[in-house]
């Protein structure tokens, strides 16, 4: 790891030195525990704060969409970063000459969520080496593997290595089994209807609406969100359920086709709240149905987003 | 009058309770605690930190049905304000400081709000304090303590078999007369455990001068600085024991006029039907919430809006620290630099 | 026909129930219309009278729709009821205009600090309004003029914008105010209409034109914003100091009471702490509006 943030520093100081960005998207130190921060660099002195480890839990590629398509902007991309970019190229968010890619082969992020299960929430040290991970928690040194810690989603992830960078930092990594998604959605298929519903009721009854969900997701740029509009009232803003099991519903759906499953959404919720089975399920249809993967490429539109003469019209009648 | 409190006699001491009180403590539920009813799950006080979903809930909760009308304009129905009286265990001194600080912007003398002031009135709070404060804590920067008494009808220290219980009000002497009291040896023990807790919290950022450096920046580029990884979404202020903001909406499917937490770190927040929104980014709302809770709150209440409990610490997605935000703005030049 | 349980003595967000008494257009294009409410309940009235002030507001507050907030029109002494006028400007004004005399409604108030009348007894009042944010100038007017209030204060100088002779309001009144010769009334129009004999130009300028001496005065601004933007400058050019220029505040609001967090500025809220602020007031506060 401190070789690979190494030729990134280096990949950045670049990049700001040869003037070919307004600025350079990646991760800063932490400042509290276990938590390194999404970080803006311009000048290259800024550079002493770069970090890039196990814990950089945010998806970079959700502040694209804050800048206008005329910046320059270089961004470190992992393998699920990569791909939202390029879905928010396909999307027009975002103009592709206008961005620098630094492309890194991931390893996998790790559940901050676990850590706290293992270890509770007073995690003073951190430090992993190839496939383990060193805790520090109220005065006692854990040991893990690094499989143990990783969130759901990157267990799961099916292409770590960035798609279409511009440059890529280190070694490409072994890419995943496509199978691991499918088998997952298809065990919770395989559950009854009363289970599976018992399941989603338990999960998004937690919700207090907080939209960290929505806030963390690169595809998540609408200025304004459904749930905010007050003509129609499409759902309520209580933490009834019937506001909630909608919102969880219609942000899944919204997702259809342009999730690339990064798992931001459920690290960032504070009540430990799992939807990525929701998106999942969605994606697996839209690749059954369809045969798109969300972000592969930024040339084609995903299929809910666009129209050809040549469409399957089943649903219409 | 100071009680010993047998842990092994804790849970018939909370089930003796329950005749009288609804009794909440925190207790797990899945992987983190929170306050719920006694008997839903196993009790959950030797965790160093507090419930992740602040006990203000208890008080004003996140929904809130304020009035009914019966599906024809105008004809409004009675909601029941009376509840029944309640124990809030376990909670700890910077959630019980946060109560008595909203009590400022609820139970005024003019427009008390009477949702809020039922709630309180009909409850008691039996603190537990914190021996081993977390790293993510910083009551004692902003005038609290692990071992603060204010807002609480009692206060548990937990020692080796025991809580010691110190008791505040008349009503809590109810609680705990029956237990056997502790002795001036045992009184001076918890007096050192709590005085070497909070020695054990370094300040995390200066409040003299705070106030006046913010104010003086409003204007300053630090604003945009600071913010520039915020998400703008409202795990922070929905966390915060502190913070009260509400929004009311009728709800037509039910027939009822709810009222529901809301976030000035929204965009919608400040939106006003013309379109013009004063606060049309994440610059100007974190400014907001930082000058509301250490600034504007002084102005209104004498005290600072905020009582460390380092929840906004823990739970941000992106690893934003208030504590770093303020040591910054503390370290901002009395004039902004752009001025 | 269920008992109707009133706390609002008690309870501060219910709304007090009302009846319109009267509903008439004020514009010729229809955007803007009057009504004047009444108390179903004698106590309400009385407590509502008792507390009110020319320059508080009420929320309004119709189940099903919401409540909005909106400047008292009329004075106390003109009867017992309550005058507001509604711009239709969404989906909730959009509604209130269906109603008619005899529909019920809720109201909340009086809320706010209204202007500080104490404070300007023996002054002279430079009354300065603009578009349909002159109803509560209209009230204050409204108030002043009346034989046992009018001795306690000096002149009173009225100046009143609208963009045409239509969308001026309460018309038919005002016209009756250029045969008193107790004060000064200038309206204006933005741009010339046939048979108009009064000011046109934008209030800013109407200002400059009248140019009101500042001695023993007091001038209080209600506009649209950029009205109040320049307005201020004339004023402060006329020589009047800041604690003697007054204005009114919007933002988006919801309680009214100053609890919901929403309408502050700096420390201050526009519903409790305003909505009338003194200019020596707003630069003390951030810009935050």
């Amino acid at each position: 790891m401190p070789e690979i943030k190494e030729k990134i520093t280096s990949e950045i100081k670049r990049l700001l030195d040869e003037g070919l960005v307004d600025v350079v998207i990646g991760f800063k130190k932490e400042e509290s525990p276990l938590r390194p921060q999404p970080a803006f660099f311009r000048k290259v002195e800024d550079l002493a704060e770069l970090e890039y480890n196990g814990l950089c839990q945010n998806n970079l590629a959700n502040y694209l969409t804050r800048y206008p398509q005329d910046t320059r902007i270089g961004i470190v991309v992992r393998g699920c970063e990569n791909r939202s970019v390029n879905a928010l190229v396909v999307e027009h968010q975002h103009a592709r000459e206008n961005l620098f890619l630094i492309g890194v082969p991931c390893q996998g992020i790790i559940d901050i969520k676990k850590i706290i299960a293992e270890v509770g929430e007073e995690v003073s040290e951190f430090s992993e080496t190839g496939d383990e991970v060193t805790l520090v928690a109220r005065g006692k040194t854990h040991t893990f593997k690094r499989q143990d810690l990783l969130h759901d989603s990157c267990l799961r992830c099916a292409h770590p290595n960035p798609v279409s960078a511009d440059v890529v930092i280190g070694e490409p990594l072994p890419e995943g089994d496509p199978e691991m998604i499918r088998k997952a959605v298809e065990e919770f298929e395989g559950l009854s209807k009363e289970e599976r519903y018992a399941w989603f009721k338990e999960e998004s009854e937690r919700c207090i609406r907080c939209y960290a969900c929505r806030e963390a997701c690169p595809m998540c740029y609408c200025t304004e969100c459904f749930v905010d509009h007050a003509t129609p009232r499409w759902t309520e803003s209580d933490i009834s359920p019937a506001g909630t099991q909608a919102w969880h519903l219609i942000r899944a759906f919204h997702q259809t086709g342009r999730c690339t499953s990064c798992g931001a959404c459920e690290r960032a919720c504070p009540m430990d709240i799992k939807m990525t089975y929701l998106t999942d399920k969605l994606n697996k249809d839209m690749y059954d149905n369809y045969e798109f993967i969300p972000g592969m490429e930024a040339e084609t539109q995903p299929p809910f987003a666009s129209f050809n003469l040549d469409d399957k019209k089943r649903f219409v009648v | 009058m100071t009680y010993i409190l047998d842990k092994k006699q804790l849970e018939k001491v909370l089930k003796k309770w329950s005749a009288d009180y609804e009794v909440y403590a925190p207790q797990k539920a899945k992987q983190f605690s929170a306050f719920l009813p006694l008997g839903s799950s196993d009790l959950a006080l030797d965790e160093p930190h507090n419930t992740r979903y602040p006990p203000k809930s208890l008080f004003l909760p996140q929904t809130e049905v304020m009035l009914r009308y019966n599906g024809r304009l105008n004809r409004l129905e009675d909601v029941k304000l009376e509840i029944k009286p309640r124990i809030l265990f376990g909670i700890h001194p910077c959630d019980a400081q946060a109560a008595a600080l909203l009590d400022t912007v609820f139970a005024t003398e003019e427009n008390s709000d009477p949702y809020w002031s039922n709630r309180r009135k009909e409850t008691l709070l039996i603190g537990l304090g914190c021996d081993e404060p977390p790293q993510t804590c910083f009551c004692t920067t902003v005038g609290g303590g692990p071992f603060n008494t204010k807002g609480l009808d009692a206060l548990l220290t937990e020692m080796e078999d025991a809580y010691f219980v110190e008791v505040l009000s008349d009503e809590a002497e109810k609680l705990f007369a029956d237990l056997p009291k502790a002795s001036k040896e045992q009184q001076k023990q918890i007096k050192e455990v709590q005085d070497s807790a909070a020695a054990k919290m370094a300040p995390a950022f200066e409040t003299e001068g705070l106030k006046e450096k913010l104010d003086a920046n409003f204007d300053s580029e630090f604003w945009a600085e600071i913010s520039e990884s915020c998400l703008g979404c409202g795990v922070c202020t929905f966390l915060c024991p502190t913070c009260f903001c509400f929004d009311i909406v009728d709800e037509v499917q039910r027939s009822e006029r709810v009222r529901n937490w809301d976030t000035c770190m929204f965009r919608i927040y400040s939106l006003e039907a013309s379109g013009h929104n004063p606060r049309p980014s994440r610059k100007e709302r974190t400014r907001q919430r930082l000058s509301h809770k250490y600034s504007y709150w002084l102005d209104h209440a004498g005290e600072i809006g905020c009582t460390g409990c380092g929840r906004c610490v823990r739970y941000c997605p992106v690893g934003l620290d208030i504590r770093a935000m303020l040591r910054a703005a503390n370290a901002l030049e009395m004039e902004p630099a752009n001025a | 026909m269920p008992e109707h349980h009133h706390h609002h003595h008690d309870n501060p967000y219910d709304p007090i129930p009302m009846h319109i008494l009267r509903a008439y257009y004020e514009s010729t294009d229809r955007s803007l219309k009057t009504f004047e409410l009444s108390f179903d309940k004698q106590k309400d009235c009385e407590a509502f009278f008792k507390a009110y002030n020319p320059g508080q507001f009420c929320q309004l507050s119709i189940f099903g729709k919401g409540e909005a907030p909106f400047g008292i029109a009329s004075a106390a002494w003109e009867g017992e009821f309550v005058r507001f006028t509604v711009q239709k400007v969404g989906s909730f004004t959009e509604y209130i205009h269906t109603l008619k005399a005899g529909d019920a409604i809720g109201m909340r108030g009086p809320l706010g600090n209204g202007f500080p009348l104490e404070d300007w007894k023996g002054k002279k009042l430079v009354i300065i309004g603009g578009g349909c944010a002159f109803s509560t100038l209209y009230a204050l007017t409204k108030h002043v003029q009346h034989p046992q209030n009018r001795p306690d204060y000096d002149q009173l100088v009225v100046i009143y914008g609208a963009r045409s002779s239509g969308l001026c309001m309460y018309k038919h009144d005002i016209q009756s105010w250029y045969q008193n010769e107790d004060f000064e009334i200038h309206q204006a129009i933005d741009v010339p209409e046939e048979g108009w004999l009064h000011h046109v130009g934008y209030v800013p300028d109407v200002v400059k034109e009248v140019a009101p001496s500042p001695d023993n005065a007091v001038a209080i601004v209600c506009g649209p914003p950029i009205m109040t933007k320049y307005t201020l400058p004339v004023l402060e050019e006329l020589n009047f100091a800041p604690e003697t220029i007054f204005t009114s505040l919007e933002k988006r609001m919801k309680c009214g009471i100053g609890k919901c967090g929403r309408c502050n500025i700096g420390s201050k809220y526009i519903c409790k702490d305003g909505p009338v602020f003194s200019l020596a007031e707003l630069q003390e506060l951030p810009d935050d509006i």
